[in-house]
């Protein structure tokens, strides 16, 4: 037996379960999106793009993904490079800080977030004790609500991928930005945040991609009426059982996803090479 | 007797041929160092006679037997890793233990009398319970020398073992190395770039360059006698200034003449100046411009231009020339070394 | 850490973390709060302190039976995943270079949405087999689960000295020997972390969870959603208490074990 061919026997059981249990699913799924009753047929599509009420989710999701994801990358940055320029005990409780809530279940935290943010919640009651709102204010079943709790559960992902970047760089190079004359938040922003890219790229990406593609949460705290694509999913695979058209509403969550990381791959090839 | 013999061994990784036809035999005992600049083949031909590396054509034999298609671990050899290569999830009596328990060789007895055996001779002992990582970089480099002869392999690889280890350190484990191998006279294949470690410790000295073998002689040879341009310069840093021969006399680029030993045919030829051969004269000899002058504590290395080629020249501390004068050198006749071209 | 940091940023560093701190951590805190309050509405800041919606919780016939099937799936989904990402992972660390198409393959299930992923497996597992069962759970949780085991295995076999098996290649060790004296225990500490992983995964999966949910086939995570879809109560609190805590008890012997920031930053 050669070399190669034992390599092959490692990967062999691995490829082949990925390929019924992954590839396999993900083909169906493309298939039913363009079956109908009579053949081939985009009649799921045009469904989607017919009315307004299918491509405001659509928008809804787009743009409450793009917030969470700009949010993220702002609180995560300097909470990645504080971590990375700590020492090893104040570094270890950061880490326990950020993958503890990670490392527990959606449902869980939902269910916090559900908590803090009902009318007669921690969050409302103070703002209404300053009086800063009125009687009727209402957190749950709004967009903010749907924020707060998405930034929460995605921003793990953003500060271990910007974490992963930071930590390698040397230390060395921000020091030598200071002697030639630049001042701390200058290096910051010539320096750690140029290098830093990579990382920020990578958790952008991967805070949108779940952010568009995450139900629970937004069903929780969004309610019924605020519905973002994921959501209209669940509900006609659950409730409506029209799996052609959720097969074909995933289809478009897919091809937006696709459409995305085509170029970040690009871009990571690039820096590879 | 010899242990090792490789006949016409050619090896070519894609386009790039690495090995271009080499022919070496090893006596039995015998301690051969293989020195060469990085990327001249000499560790790829270890790891040929190692099996960790095919040949595209040639023969290796061990001890008689023909053992080119055989696996590593089929070939009564031993190999020391520049990294050393020790397990650390085992002890370093597990680790010396290793190989007689791949090869299951002898009870289990008689494999912890030739364990403590290998630690006594690299004076470890005490260590033997220890984790690898818990041991400085010259304890787990004897680690690996003892893990390397508690088998008794027929040949004895070593993979520049000695690069990892601090100035001092390695001094010390030349020393002990040319004891060990004193007493228990392995043959062994010893991989180094470094000129002094090879001319130290070894009986014969293997020059490889681009792939070939560019000479073969015991130190001593191969240092006051190197047979090539190459040779000259790679071992001792000589330096080469063309002249013309005629008569016992080398004519310069600029005219100047000097002595040479008899016998060295007239015509065009490369002179092989040693930097500790070159000496400063008060009068007479040649005439040499003074370039630089650097303090190395206990001499000074002068660089001279001679005839329009730049020399390295040692003298001793004593000497002390500007830069911007005129120095006057001498060479003895006898070390001087004519090369052709 | 660079010196030379300005006052006023150290100060805003830490009020910045402090701020970070309680963002992360106080939806967390409010459940356990909750689940020890005695009223019997869910509210923040607790009142008084009773036990009382953990008896219920642990009495509780759909908990438990939830709890039962979240916890066989797991432990055998950590099997399955570290079997099967582990061997991908030392076939992976054989290969020329990393990050080539094979291991960009095997860590994709990272990168897809589930969702998109449960979707299709939900109508492939009911055209071949009909209603869903364990082993549709069990194959799904893997699949997501391998990728975590890869990276783990990976990134401890990235530090290991890479001539280890050639030295033992020469100190007479065949394929088998080499696998088990050599490889295997290098791969152990990674292999250790990314069975933990495995098993959390598993054990707090939600989405392909409720993808492939049916009356007979319902995890704790699922348990726990319906009564939030439905209406929160003490006693749903006390079972995310639980839930919070397996996860703290994990990651305190992972951090024993082998390290949390080894693996966190990877």
């Amino acid at each position: 037996m050669t070399d190669r061919r034992e390599t092959w026997l490692f990967l062999l059981p691995g490829l082949a379960l990925l390929v019924v249990g992954f590839i396999f699913p993900i083909a169906r799924m493309l298939v039913l999106s363009v079956q109908g009753p009579d053949g081939h047929t985009v009649d799921q599509f045009a469904r989607f793009f017919q009315d307004t009420f299918y491509p405001s989710i659509l928008w809804r999701t787009v743009y409450l993904s793009a917030l969470i994801t700009a949010i993220c990358a702002a609180i995560g940055f300097p909470l990645a490079y504080i971590m990375a320029r700590s020492g090893p005990r104040v570094r270890l409780w950061l880490v326990i800080m950020v993958i503890l809530p990670l490392m527990t279940s959606v449902v869980v935290r939902t269910f916090g977030w559900m908590v803090l943010l009902s009318r007669s919640g921690l969050i409302a009651s103070t703002l209404r004790d300053f009086g800063l709102v009125g009687r009727s204010f209402q957190l749950m079943h709004t967009e903010t609500a749907i924020v707060l709790g998405m930034v929460q559960v995605l921003l793990p992902f953003m500060v271990l991928s910007l974490l992963g970047v930071i930590i390698r760089l040397d230390p060395r190079l921000e020091e030598a930005a200071r002697t030639m004359g630049c001042s701390f938040l200058q290096t910051m922003r010539r320096v750690v945040l140029p290098l830093a890219a990579p990382g920020l790229l990578a958790g952008s990406i991967l805070v949108f991609t779940l952010s568009a593609s995450s139900f629970v949460t937004p069903a929780l705290l969004g309610g019924p009426r605020i519905e973002v694509l994921a959501g209209s999913i669940y509900k006609n695979v659950t409730q409506t059982l029209d799996w052609n058209f959720a097969a074909a509403q995933a289809v478009i969550l897919f091809a937006g996803i696709a459409l995305l990381l085509i170029p970040y791959l690009r871009l990571g090839r690039r820096a590879h090479g | 007797m010899s242990d090792l013999t490789l006949t016409n061994i050619t090896k070519s990784f894609g386009k790039v041929e690495v090995l271009r036809g080499i022919d070496l035999t090893i006596r039995s005992g015998e301690f051969v160092s293989l020195l060469g600049a990085s990327g001249c083949g000499k560790t790829t031909l270890l790891r040929i006679v190692a099996g960790l590396e095919g040949v595209s054509t040639g023969k290796v034999e061990i001890a008689g037997a023909d053992v080119t298609d055989l696996p590593p671990e089929k070939r009564d050899i031993a190999m020391m890793f520049q990294s050393y290569a020790l397990l650390p999830h085992m002890s370093v009596a597990e680790n010396v233990r290793f190989p007689l328990r791949m090869r299951r060789v002898g009870t289990r007895e008689e494999q912890d009398a030739k364990v403590k055996a290998a630690l006594e001779t690299v004076q470890l002992t005490h260590l033997a319970d220890r984790a690898p990582r818990q041991l400085s970089g010259g304890q787990q480099q004897r680690v690996a020398l003892a893990r390397a002869i508690v088998s008794n392999p027929k040949v004895l690889l070593l993979d520049e073992p000695l690069s990892n280890l601090d100035a001092r350190l390695r001094e010390e484990m030349q020393v002990e190395l040319i004891e060990i191998h004193r007493r228990i006279g392995l043959t062994t294949l010893f991989v180094t770039h470094d000129q002094d470690e090879a001319l130290s410790l070894s009986d014969r000295v293997v020059l490889m360059n681009a792939g070939a073998i560019e000479q073969e002689a015991p130190p001593r040879e191969i240092y006051d006698a190197p047979a090539t341009a190459y040779a000259s310069s790679f071992l001792g840093a000589a330096n080469l200034v063309p002249a013309r021969i005629a008569g016992g006399l080398a004519t310069l680029a600029d005219g100047q003449t000097l002595p040479i030993a008899s016998g060295a045919p007239d015509g065009n030829a490369t002179l092989a100046l040693r930097q500790e051969n070159v000496d400063f004269l008060s009068e007479g000899g040649l005439a040499a411009k003074v370039i630089t002058r650097v303090y190395l504590g206990s001499r000074h290395r002068y660089i001279l231009d001679l005839a329009g080629q730049t020399i390295s020249v040692l003298a001793p501390a004593s000497v002390m020339l500007e830069p911007g004068s005129e120095a006057r050198i001498g060479i003895a006749p006898d070390r001087i070394r004519i090369l052709p071209g | 850490m660079v010196r030379a940091v300005p006052g006023w940023l150290r100060i805003a560093a830490f009020v910045f973390v402090l701020l970070a701190a309680i963002f992360m951590l106080a939806p967390l805190v409010v459940v356990m709060g909750v689940s020890v309050s005695e009223s019997q509405f869910v509210a923040f800041p607790p009142q008084g302190f009773t036990f009382r919606w953990y008896e219920n919780a642990l009495g509780s016939p759909a908990y438990l039976g939830a709890f039962w099937l979240s916890l066989n799936l797991a432990v055998l989904v950590t099997v399955s995943a570290s079997l099967l990402g582990g061997a991908a992972a030392i076939g992976l660390s054989r290969g020329r270079r990393s990050g080539g198409a094979v291991e960009t393959f095997f860590l994709s299930p990272l990168v897809l949405p589930s969702i998109i992923f449960a979707i299709g497996l939900l109508m492939l597992w009911s055209a071949v087999f009909g209603a869903t069962s364990f082993y549709a759970l069990w194959l799904a949780h893997t699949v997501v689960a391998i990728p975590y085991v890869i990276r783990t295995t990976l990134a401890v076999l990235a530090e290991r000295d890479p001539f280890l098996e050639e030295a033992a290649r020469t100190m007479g060790a065949t394929r088998l020997k080499r696998l088990w004296f050599v490889t295997l225990p290098q791969c152990r500490p990674g292999l250790l972390a990314g069975a933990f992983f495995a098993f959390n995964i598993s054990f707090d999966e939600a989405v392909l969870s409720l993808f492939l949910r049916n009356p007979n086939l319902t995890t704790l995570p699922v348990q726990i959603y319906g009564q939030l879809e439905f209406s929160p109560d003490p006693t749903v609190a006390a079972v995310s208490t639980l839930m919070i805590l397996i996860t703290v008890a994990l990651m305190l012997i992972l951090e024993r074990m082998l390290g949390l920031t080894r693996f966190a930053s990877g």
